[in-house]
């Protein structure tokens, strides 16, 4: 992650000061933003010049033990195409709740997001299209969650 | 002109059987040369193995395409799918049947002959079905039930009817500078006068270049071949025939290519007129032939093809005024005498 | 049809366009001779105009990020060079790159500039490649086109020659580990590479020729698939498809890697954001790949080639659980990043998460926009002159 300009800092401490804080190291493995302030993270990060959409990807954490319901994490990646910094956030959300879509902002989260809907099963709110972008329509399930078996057996294609 | 052996149509099936198998075999000869030709142009070797120099490759060709299966697609308009190969190999032999292919002197007058019909219009019925040879086309784009050959088959069209009228009124030049509508008396007139090509100072040659041009156009060659645009319609309007159907279709594509070069020869060049006795007509007629089909040749293996609006605007905002501009100065200087 | 073209909303519904129009849909499907591999594309026409496209990827979609999470790095990079399956060293490299990164592995300088080496070598391969593919796709498989094929391939044969005699195949190398590299250089592979690119680069003024000198390639080039920087962006594409909207955007230079911080790169931009804009910066970059190739082979510096060599146990390479973190470079096509999270299987020797991140994918998605307004032969020629590769929009 490569360091924020300090005006960029100082404009996101404001607006967000508990994810980004004034001094210190922003957390290197992606700050945790929360889902409702996801779209408003990203039109900052915008307008401070990340307008370079990179990537969005979503992983599964299934519950561990005493969490009451398996986790999705999505992590968005910006990066700035004057000085090529890059940098990403992670939103953290319960597999039952969703994320705002950036779509109203990046052209590019079309097809990430329905990537990361089709493969980890993440439900991104406000995407104008949400649909299966890899695997065929009628699939059942999502291959990128922990409990899919690599080897599962799927009905031969018609 | 020429003389008529006993009756007419005598003449036709004496003079006609052999003129259409050597057309036949000049254009799958001309596949042989493509193939050679398009090879050392990128540094290839092209066919090579069957028979001495890859010689025997037509044939091999030929039967390749026998033995594949003949498929039909399920809706596709039976009569007109299987009727469309067949078609414009009829047009093409048809219209050669007016291309005299020898000539000889008598009496300071240079008469044509081995031809199978001696038509006094005869540029007329080469102009004529040459304007039918759109119709096969169309009909494979059509019956085969098929988006693809139907864009292609429309294109085809389009592109058909449109460079018919450069193609007439360039050939119209032709006519009005020799003052005859048959091919024999324009290559007579040309072999007392000079070829057009040179007699017409700068009009002959434009002439000559956009005859050549609409007739590319015609025959669906490169630089104007996007009904059969094999990188975007996957081979266009052929898209649904297989095997000998498809072999016949490719058949007629290279015999009207043949029958443009003949024409263009006939037309400018002079035809079978050459420096020396008459039975080496048909020698210098295939000889003016064999430079045009290489440039025709080099032409497809070096550009690209043009987009279908593009290849419209071509037509009638540069080809159809020139053309036009063509036959007011042709006729200006018959008018005048400068001829 | 401009006012279509100025901002055009892939998403509206088809009726809303025209409820009378008689639109036909037509699928460029996935057997197509030029989609660049598997694809498919569903075209609305008014006659031969695009109205609406919608792509539909996914047909070569092998599973690789599953697979990739039960895999180790050593395993993990034989797979990704079947992604980009045109410029693999430099799938090789992104993959490796982001382990080291994460692992805070050093690798030594004779590997970095073998590295970059290697990537300049394909990207020159790669270009050829597409310059031969995209005057395909003009020209027709059968006419001119395939002639600036047959020429470019004979050239790209050379690199692959050398290729081989480095790390022993053609394609699909398997030469980069995490630490450096895999194969040394051998006994006189720098006369080969040294001829081979002069011969190259004495052959790319007679293809620029016999493009640029070709009214039809021009005339149906320019003012093709034209997009606008900030489409570009916001959509994420990056590379010569960004480079050819006038974003002097280039990781080689912005973020160095591999030794391009002891190398410079002059980046290639052109302005218009149309096809024939992104024909010009390939070009460009193809010329000045071969200049930094016969630059570099001169100056590899001694030393060893691997920081890890002989490791051969997984665990050499585990990431910590949890770890995360994004890592890109700039390969042919643009931008090929890795997001990985380390603590998956093999005891946390493979990725929980291993996400790619193509350029392609990015390329592929911006055709609703880019297509809009054209005929159905302008398809065609943005496909090819986007550089896709099937390979890796799908992974």
């Amino acid at each position: 992650m490569d360091e924020l300009a300090p005006d960029t800092r100082a404009a996101l401490h404001a607006k967000f000061p508990d994810v980004i804080p004034a001094e210190g190291d922003v957390d290197s493995q992606g700050p945790v933003v929360p889902a409702d302030q996801h779209l408003a993270f990203a039109e900052a990060l915008k307008n401070a010049g990340y307008r370079l959409y990179i990537s969005c990807v979503g992983s599964h954490w299934p519950a561990a033990g005493d969490d009451e319901e398996d986790r999705y994490e999505v992590a968005t990646v910006l990066r700035h195409p004057d000085d090529g910094k890059v940098f990403w956030w992670r939103v953290s959300i319960a597999t039952s709740a969703t994320v705002p879509s950036l779509y109203p902002l990046f052209g590019g989260a079309d097809w990430q997001e329905r990537e990361q809907f089709d493969l980890v099963g993440v439900v991104f709110d406000g995407h104008p299209d949400l649909r299966r972008l890899m695997m065929p329509e009628d699939w059942p399930g999502h291959p990128l969650r922990k409990e899919y078996a690599i080897d599962t057996p799927h009905a031969p294609w018609r | 002109m020429t003389e008529y052996f006993m009756h007419p149509a005598i003449h036709a099936l004496v003079w006609g059987l052999p003129i259409a198998s050597v057309l036949m075999g000049i254009a799958a000869m001309a596949t042989w040369w493509e193939r050679k030709f398009a090879a050392r142009m990128q540094a290839r070797v092209g066919p090579t193995a069957v028979g001495p120099f890859g010689l025997l490759q037509p044939i091999a060709d030929a039967f390749k395409m026998m033995q594949k299966e003949d498929i039909v697609p399920r809706d596709a308009d039976r009569f007109l799918f299987n009727l469309a190969p067949v078609f414009p190999v009829f047009l093409v032999l048809a219209t050669a049947a007016v291309v005299p292919f020898g000539g000889y002197w008598e009496d300071g007058k240079y008469k044509a002959w081995m031809l199978a019909a001696d038509l006094d219009i005869g540029l007329l019925w080469i102009l004529s079905i040459a304007g039918l040879m759109v119709f096969p086309t169309w009909m494979a784009g059509w019956s085969s039930n098929n988006k693809y050959t139907l864009l292609a088959g429309m294109r085809a069209v389009a592109q058909g009817v449109s460079y018919e009228i450069p193609l007439v009124l360039t050939a119209l030049v032709a006519v009005i500078a020799t003052g005859e509508l048959s091919l024999p008396g324009i290559i007579g007139w040309q072999a007392e006068n000079g070829w057009l090509i040179w007699r017409l100072p700068v009009l002959g040659l434009v002439a000559f270049v956009i005859f050549f041009a609409a007739s590319l156009a015609e025959a669906n060659r490169i630089p104007f071949d996007i009904p059969e645009a094999e990188s975007e319609l996957v081979a266009g309007v052929l898209v649904e025939y297989t095997g000998i159907k498809f072999g016949v279709f490719m058949l007629a594509e290279y015999l009207h290519t043949a029958l443009a070069c003949l024409l263009a020869v006939a037309l400018f060049f002079g035809g079978s007129h050459g420096p020396w006795p008459l039975y080496l007509g048909p020698v210098w007629l295939m000889l003016k032939s064999a430079i045009l089909f290489v440039g025709i040749y080099w032409i497809r293996w070096s550009w690209y093809r043009f987009r279908a609006d593009q290849l419209m605007d071509l037509c009638w905002r540069w080809f159809v005024p020139i053309s036009l501009a063509l036959v007011m100065g042709t006729s200006l200087m018959v008018w005048a005498g400068w001829l | 049809m401009s006012s279509l073209r100025a901002r055009v909303d892939p998403h509206l519904d088809i009726d809303l366009y025209d409820a009378d129009a008689d639109l036909m849909a037509l699928n460029m499907g996935p057997q197509h001779p030029s989609t660049h591999g598997v694809f498919r594309i569903k075209l609305f026409l008014d006659g031969e105009i695009i109205i609406k496209a919608v792509p539909y990827p996914g047909y070569l979609h092998r599973g690789v990020e599953k697979l990739c999470e039960k895999l180790t790095c050593v395993q993990i990079t034989p797979i990704v060079d079947k992604h980009d399956y045109v410029a693999p060293m430099t799938n090789e490299q992104a993959i490796n790159v982001a382990f080291e990164t994460m692992l805070g592995v050093e690798v030594p300088r004779r590997a970095r500039w073998m590295r970059t080496l290697l990537a300049e070598m394909q990207r020159v391969a790669s270009h050829l490649l597409w310059l031969g593919t995209f005057t395909l796709d003009i020209g027709g498989t059968i006419g001119g086109g395939a002639s600036v094929m047959m020429y470019t391939f004979r050239e790209r044969e050379l690199i692959l020659d050398c290729f081989e005699a480095l790390t022993g195949s053609r394609f699909h190398y398997n030469t980069h580990c995490v630490g450096g590299q895999r194969h040394d250089i051998p006994e006189g592979w720098a006369k080969q590479v040294r001829d081979a690119f002069t011969h190259i680069q004495s052959r790319i003024t007679d293809y620029v020729e016999m493009c640029d000198g070709n009214e039809i390639f021009l005339i149906r080039s320019r003012n093709i698939g034209t997009y606008d920087a900030d489409l570009a962006l916001g959509v994420g594409l990056t590379g010569p498809n960004l480079r050819c909207c006038g974003i002097a955007h280039d990781l080689r230079v912005d973020r160095p890697f591999h030794a391009y911080d002891e190398i410079p790169v002059n980046v290639a931009v052109a302005e218009g954001g149309d096809c024939y804009a992104r024909y010009v910066v390939r070009v460009a970059e193809l010329k000045e790949s071969c200049r930094l190739v016969l630059d570099i082979i001169d100056g590899i510096p001694e030393g060893p080639i691997s920081s890890k060599r002989g490791a051969k146990s997984p665990i050499a390479y585990k990431l910590k659980a949890g770890l995360q973190g994004y890592t890109g470079i700039e390969t042919p096509r643009g931008e090929l990043g890795t997001y990985l999270i380390g603590g998956g299987g093999q005891r946390g020797a493979a990725p929980y998460r291993c996400k790619l991140r193509p350029p392609s994918l990015h390329a592929m998605s911006i055709l609703p926009w880019a297509l809009v307004g054209h005929t159905v032969s302008d398809t065609v020629a943005i496909l090819g002159s986007l550089d896709p590769i099937m390979g890796e929009v799908d992974r």
